[in-house]
């Protein structure tokens, strides 16, 4: 978790053309862009590209950041971007061939203890809504506020997601046992 | 199971997760190195929730002065009204484009609930201040009304995008959208100024649907701008 003044500091200095700050972004927030292209069911190597494809639209847009607003959700509006256009574009190529590389991977439902479960396997039975505003919230540790900004909704339909998510999730992790 | 002990499930399960490999970030980092410049920030969301609503009134009031003030000479009453409220209805389609255009920005409502907010106040408003029955010239009338309220929505469209221009839309439809809506409403602002045909039916269905067919035209402007970019990806 970072303090967000520390990373409304280094975005500043991204913007005056710091390459070290830059680079310090990029080590400390790649972990969790990663994490988020991944509990969506990519592949690792699409993970990868999405991670890679990210940085070089932010960098792009680099100027729509205003200094004093927090970072996070902007960081990840426009991850979300990418990732939107990430499915748009291989729609449009599964739908002209049958591409074995993109086929997202599924987690196969294992019996486990809830503890051994991975990210992947936990969020499976969640639709792509609630998998994203559990990951954002909980794993990422940003607001209701920042959540609801960067995947441009209210705050009342993140609550609603999260809460929906948690009922799934116990029930879930209820049939298997809780978390021995 | 309780929210915390769900909480700890998920975090060591991320914390369990592999991150992405050091190499790639290296790569990352130097893959913008040579693009290192200072950028200018956009303007502050306030100075642009201000510029952008004033330029459209701006344009609206323009192109009713030079086609002549006769719907505002003709006004009586509480029919005035109309003065100050579609200018609210405007500024916050402003707003709305404005946000829709800053990643990460706040959301007040999605920009086809603002759309149909918009249509909806204008009708409640019309039916409430016109109450002339008749419906002479209907179609004739109301097709001129519908062209001259678009045609200004384009300045009012061209003004706001090059004041954006910096911008970034996550979403492109819903950017279009609250364009539209904006756009549209100016070329309302416009024939309130303008028409002096009080009809009710002519002021509820003309006036009123050259907003939806602005946002409409927004919209498919746009998919065919992200159609376009899609062929050129692909080459």
């Amino acid at each position: 978790m970072h303090p967000d003044g520390e990373l409304e500091t280094l975005m500043v200095r991204y913007q005056q053309g710091d390459f070290a700050a830059a680079t310090a972004l990029i080590q400390r927030l790649s972990p969790q862009l990663h994490r988020f292209f991944a509990v969506q069911f990519v592949s690792r190597p699409s993970a990868d590209d999405l991670l890679q494809e990210t940085w070089l639209r932010l960098h792009e847009v680099r100027h729509t950041y205003r200094p004093g607003e927090p970072v996070l959700p902007w960081l990840y509006a426009i991850a979300r971007h990418i990732r939107v256009d990430h499915y748009r574009k291989a729609g449009r190529t599964s739908a002209r061939e049958q591409s074995l590389d993109e086929t997202p991977e599924m987690p196969a439902p294992r019996a486990a203890p809830a503890a051994t479960l991975t990210m992947q396997e936990m969020l499976a039975p969640l639709p792509e809504s609630q998998r994203e505003v559990i990951e954002l919230l909980k794993i990422s540790g940003m607001s209701l506020e920042e959540v609801a900004r960067a995947t441009s909704s209210t705050v009342g339909s993140v609550k609603q997601k999260a809460f929906r998510a948690y009922e799934k999730l116990r029930e879930r992790l209820g049939q298997m046992g809780g978390a021995s | 199971m309780k929210d915390g002990e769900l909480d700890d499930i998920l975090k060591r399960a991320a914390a369990a997760q592999p991150g992405p490999d050091p190499a790639l970030l290296d790569k990352i980092a130097a893959s913008i190195q040579p693009n290192m410049r200072p950028v200018r920030p956009l303007p502050s969301a306030r100075k642009l929730h201000i510029a952008l609503p004033a330029a459209c009134l701006a344009i609206a009031t323009m192109v009713a002065a030079r086609l002549g003030l006769h719907g505002l000479a003709a006004m009586s009453g509480l029919q005035f009204l109309v003065i100050p409220l579609v200018p609210i209805l405007i500024g916050r389609a402003a707003a709305a484009w404005v946000n829709e255009t800053i990643p990460g920005s706040r959301r007040r409502e999605p920009p086809l609930a603002l759309l149909a907010i918009a249509c909806a106040a204008l009708l409640a408003l019309f039916a409430a201040l016109f109450h002339d029955p008749l419906a002479d010239g209907f179609v004739h009338q109301g097709v001129v009304c519908l062209v001259a309220g678009l045609a200004t929505a384009v300045p009012v469209a061209l003004t706001g995008w090059w004041l954006l221009r910096r911008g970034f839309a996550v979403s492109p439809t819903g950017a279009a959208i609250a364009a539209g809506t904006l756009a549209g409403l100016a070329g309302v602002a416009m024939l309130e100024l303008h028409c002096p045909n009080f009809q009710t039916w002519h002021v509820l269905v003309w006036h009123t649907a050259v907003v939806p067919v602005s946002a409409a035209i927004a919209v498919l402007l746009a998919k065919l701008v992200q159609i376009r970019r899609a062929h050129v990806d692909a080459r």
